[in-house]
This record gives structure tokens, C-alpha cells and sequence, in this order.
């Protein structure tokens, strides 16, 4: 039951991840193509490529904590093993968890503040619904990097 | 922020955690001893949107990636071969200019070593050269091209750069001038040395026939519009480097999907991902620095760098051999991305100080960071060289260590000749 929740998670972030990448590509060539033939443009295609650059980003750092696969420093932990090797890397999964959970509280504050305000971003699309990836990209970091944190004490650091 | 609460963020993130939190962390800590709403790190993320060169980033990662799982490393040293094989130096010549090359459209994620160094290890030993400075060759190369357009690290420099509204703003496409002689000089350099090291020594060089250079040129001729597609749109002003970019992407997908066939349909979702994976790694980066940037900005560390700085320094150039010297221990350490995110915000301020010009800043940088991918104890490149070649770490060591030197040469060379990397560009 739970890993066919995971799976469909999974399935989401990666059909976002392609479809924000396959918008972005068509977009930005359609616009290319419409402004050197037909001597026009869509006018809000600059801000949708914007904010879909920001998507993609979002959905590549919930992947990338999937897959454990952030740029860190990790010169230390080359050199512990065992017992240590698993408390070292739940502080720092478990710390992690802490951090993108605050950013996700006021995040989804900030947003929230941002619907009552209904400010536009580009065409008909509100803001919040364009900053809404910040918050649940974090809650789902946050999420991810608490259970690997419970998971490397439990079970051992892959390796 | 006191020291206590420094020296543990110092701590967790030499215990692996990942850097975008501690950077999370720093500027958290930061806001909140200065009485400011956490919510402003919400609107700092949310500023990523606001720089419309990002958008090359993606696609050109994406790009690179596809090529990458395509056969355009053999096309590509085959006609390498046949145009450069017979001068001296021979095959050593087609290494670095293919590594260079397939490393500025990849970037240095380890795909050159990999894809290309694999190539060429087993024919460099074949035509004469040592074992030992082979491996050091394809390794070293892993790196080389991270000057040439359009690479990701170049690109980047320049995006953090405009974020900072300098007195002496710079475009990207100068940016990408400045880096075409500097990649040169160490191609050269690194040429010289091979020749030089293997004297007296008999090493094959290819020779030039019509026939090969046709039938190279054939099997390779969707792909080479590609440069100048990408160079010539962006040096003469017809694309911006986003519009480059789109049209890369849009090109290579053509090129390797639809009239090669050697990436699959199939394929591409996990293309994108792992890709993106990258993208998404790095921009979060960015965009929780632009937070953090703005806390040390408000806190006037620059400023204060700068004051205790001037205490010890006084020159340009005295200033110039510690920036080498931080940067390739930082270099040592660091990964490049985290390296240009953490350091151009504070670096960049006092330079333009001291009467370094921005462009060439970087050009310095990320040299300095080229030469930091095969640095013990953390260089990338000695890892996946490692694991590919199946050599110890150690061996891999001794083998870099000359190409090391001719390198720090070079780059002695792009620090305190400005002129390498500005001589095509009007600047005062």
C-alpha cells in the first residue's frame, strides 16, 4: 500500500519533471519561430518560460532527494564506517529534514498570502499557483529526507 | 550568527549533508538574528524567475546530456583525427581538442571521461604515448573546455554576476569570448608538454587523405552545423543565449532521435530526469544563495573582507597570487557549481576593488576550478577516472600531477596577462 503510494508519487514528479521540460523546449522554440516568419510573439511566453524554469528546478531537487543525489561537500564521510557512518548520516538527513520543513512553513505563508492578494502573474495564471511549487517541493523534501533519516539509523547507509 | 553556530553548519556539511540546507541554515540563522520574517527566503527563491538567461541552463544540460548518450564521441574524434592527427603530437592533439570540445557542451560532469577518455586511453597507448601519461591525459581532459561556450560553469558565472548590478556590467557573449584563448593556451601548453615529454620516443601520427576527411565529415555532417549554429548565433548577436539554447536542444533531439535513431523515444524521460537532476541540484543552489547573498550583503561582509584584506595586500597582483592560492584549495574541496555560488558573491566585490575586471575574474575562476577537478583528495575527475579505468586513486595521483603543473602555468599565465582572455574585447 505505501510503495504503490511512492510509486504514483514518483510517476507525478517525473510526468511534471518531463512535461515542464517538454513545455519549456516547445515554447521556446515556438517563440523563436513565430517571432523570425511571422514577425510576432505570445506575449506572456517570456514569463511562463520563466516560472517553468523555476518548476523544473523545484521537481529536479525533489528527484534529485530521491535518488540521494545533491551537490555536497562529503569529505568526512569517506572516512567512518558502521555504527558512526549511521549517526553521521542521520544527523545530516535528519537536519535536512528540519530545515526544508521551515522553509516549507513559511513558504505556504507566504503563499497563502499571495492568493488572498490575487495578484496576476502572466495571463490569467496567479502567482500562488506559480509559487506553489516552492512550499510543496519543500514539504516533500522535508518529507523524504525524515524518512531517510529514520531509514539510515534503522537499516544502514547504502552504500 | 556567533562562531558556535558557524563552526556546527562548517561540521554538518563536511558530514555530507547537502549544501543547499546548510546555506538554508546559514541564512536562516542570519534573518532571524536580524529580526526578518522567514518568508523572505521564499521570496529570494522565487527570484530565480527574475533572471531570463537561466533558461539556457536546461536546455543546454539536456542537450549535452542526449549527445552524450548518442555516438557522437566517435564521430567526433574521428574527424578529429583526420583534420589533426598528423600534426605533432598526433593523437595527444585530438584528445584535448575532443575532450575540450565534448566537455564545454556536456560540462564537466564526468561525461568526458567516460564517454571519450574510454575512446581514447586504449588508442593513445596503441600510437606510442606512455600508459601512465595517457591516463593522466584523459583524466586532466575531463575538465578541459570548461572556458568554451556554451558551458554550463561559464554561463552560470555570468548569471550570479548580473544578479549583482556592478558599476561594469559584462554580456554573456563577452564572457564567451574571453574564454576562446585562454582554453587555447592550455591546449597548446598541454600539447607541448606531450610532445616534449615523449621526445626521442616514436609516437604514430595519423596522416591526411581526401577519402578519410570526406567520409568523416559525412558521417558527422548533422552534427557539425552545431557550433556553428550555437557560436555563431550568440557572437553575432542573432540569438540571445536562451533562443541558443532552445535551438540546441531542439536540434540535437532532431539529430540523435529522429534521423540517427541512436537515442530511442524510450529513452529520453530518463534523459531528462538525470538531467535534470543536475539542473534542479544546482539552480536550488542558486536560488537559496541569492538569499544568502543578500544577508552578507546586509551584514556588509564584503565590505569588511575587503578592509581586512587591504591590511595584509596592497597590489593587484599580490591580491591576484591569493585568489590562486584560495581558490585552488578551495577547488580541492568544493565542487565547482557550490564553489562559483558561495565565492563570486564575496570574491567578485573585492576584486573589482583591487581593479580586476569581472570577465576576466571569471576566466581566472574557473580555471582556477578546472585544475581543482583533479586535485587531491576530492577532484571528481580521479574518482570517475578511478572507477572507469579501474586504476587505484593514488596511481591516478601520479599520473595528473605533471598535466597539474603545465596547467597551474597556464593559468599563471591567464591570471597575470589580462590581455589572453580580454585582448578581443573593448573594455577599460
Amino acid at each position: 500500500m505505501f510503495s504503490r503510494l511512492l510509486k504514483g508519487v514518483h510517476w507525478i514528479e517525473d510526468s511534471l519533471l518531463v512535461a515542464s521540460l517538454a513545455s519549456m523546449l516547445g515554447m521556446a522554440v515556438l517563440q523563436i519561430l513565430l517571432r523570425n516568419f511571422f514577425d510576432f510573439g505570445i506575449f506572456w511566453a517570456e514569463s511562463f518560460l520563466r516560472i517553468l524554469v523555476l518548476w523544473v528546478a523545484m521537481l529536479g531537487a525533489m528527484v534529485a532527494t530521491r535518488e540521494s543525489n545533491h551537490i555536497s561537500i562529503d569529505v568526512l564521510t569517506r572516512y567512518v564506517s558502521g555504527v558512526s557512518l549511521r549517526i553521521v548520516s542521520f544527523v545530516g538527513k535528519a537536519f535536512s529534514a528540519l530545515v526544508c520543513g521551515v522553509v516549507a512553513y513559511y513558504a505556504f505563508l507566504y503563499v497563502q498570502f499571495e492568493y488572498v492578494d490575487e495578484t496576476i502573474e502572466f495571463a490569467k495564471v496567479p502567482t500562488w499557483l506559480c509559487q506553489s511549487i516552492i512550499p510543496v517541493g519543500f514539504s516533500v523534501m522535508s518529507l523524504r529526507f525524515g524518512l531517510q533519516a529514520v531509514l539510515s539509523l534503522v537499516r544502514g547507509v547504502p552504500a | 550568527m556567533n562562531a558556535v553556530m558557524s563552526a556546527v553548519l562548517v561540521l554538518i556539511a563536511l558530514l555530507g549533508a547537502p549544501l543547499f540546507v546548510v546555506i538554508l541554515a546559514a541564512s536562516m540563522l542570519g534573518f532571524m538574528s536580524a529580526d526578518i520574517d522567514l518568508m523572505v527566503i521564499t521570496i529570494e527563491i522565487y527570484r530565480l524567475v527574475e533572471a531570463p538567461l537561466l533558461l539556457a541552463l536546461p536546455l543546454f544540460t539536456f542537450a549535452g546530456y542526449v549527445l552524450a548518450e548518442s555516438r557522437l564521441s566517435f564521430r567526433l574524434v574521428r574527424i578529429t583525427q583526420v583534420f589533426l592527427g598528423w600534426l605533432p603530437g598526433g593523437l595527444a592533439v585530438v584528445a584535448f581538442v575532443t575532450c575540450a570540445f565534448f566537455t564545454a557542451f556536456t560540462g564537466a560532469s564526468g561525461v568526458t571521461i567516460v564517454a571519450v577518455g574510454a575512446l581514447l586511453f586504449p588508442a593513445l597507448v596503441q600510437s606510442g604515448y606512455k600508459e601512465r601519461f595517457s591516463l593522466g591525459l584523459v583524466t586532466t581532459s575531463g575538465s578541459l573546455g570548461l572556458l568554451l561556450a556554451p558551458s554550463l560553469p561559464l554561463i552560470l558565472y555570468g548569471v550570479i554576476v548580473q544578479q549583482m548590478n556592478l558599476p561594469n556590467p559584462f554580456s554573456i557573449q563577452e564572457l564567451f569570448i574571453a574564454g576562446i584563448l585562454p582554453a587555447l593556451l592550455m591546449i597548446v601548453l598541454l600539447t607541448g608538454y606531450a610532445i616534449w615529454s615523449h621526445r626521442g620516443i616514436k609516437i604514430e601520427r595519423g596522416t591526411y587523405t581526401r577519402a578519410d576527411a570526406v567520409d568523416a565529415i559525412k558521417s558527422a555532417r548533422w552534427e557539425i552545423p552545431l557550433p556553428f549554429i550555437i557560436l555563431g548565433g550568440i557572437y553575432s548577436g542573432y540569438f540571445a543565449v536562451s533562443e541558443a539554447a532552445a535551438v540546441t536542444a531542439f536540434y540535437v533531439l532532431l539529430v540523435e532521435v529522429v534521423i540517427h535513431r541512436e537515442v530511442k523515444y524510450g529513452e529520453l524521460p530518463r534523459i531528462v530526469r538525470e538531467s535534470m537532476i543536475m539542473v534542479g541540484g544546482i539552480l536550488l543552489i542558486l536560488g537559496v544563495s541569492l538569499a544568502f547573498t543578500n544577508f552578507l550583503i546586509d551584514a556588509e561582509v564584503p565590505q569588511l573582507l575587503f578592509e581586512w584584506i587591504q591590511t595584509y595586500v596592497d597590489s593587484k597582483i599580490t591580491f591576484l597570487i591569493l585568489l590562486n592560492i584560495i581558490l585552488l584549495m578551495l577547488g580541492a574541496i568544493l565542487d565547482i557549481f557550490s564553489a562559483l555560488v558561495i565565492m563570486i558573491p564575496l570574491i567578485v566585490p573585492i576584486a573589482l576593488r583591487f581593479g580586476v575586471d569581472p570577465i576576466h575574474l571569471g576566466i581566472i575562476f574557473l580555471a582556477n576550478m578546472q585544475i581543482g577537478y583533479f586535485t587531491p583528495p576530492i577532484g571528481m575527475n580521479l574518482f570517475i577516472a578511478s572507477y572507469r579505468f579501474k586504476r587505484s586513486i593514488t596511481e591516478l595521483y601520479r599520473a595528473t600531477l605533471p598535466f597539474m603543473f603545465v596547467l597551474i602555468i597556464a593559468l599563471m599565465i591567464i591570471t597575470y596577462v589580462p590581455a589572453v582572455s580580454l585582448i578581443f574585447l573593448d573594455r577599460d
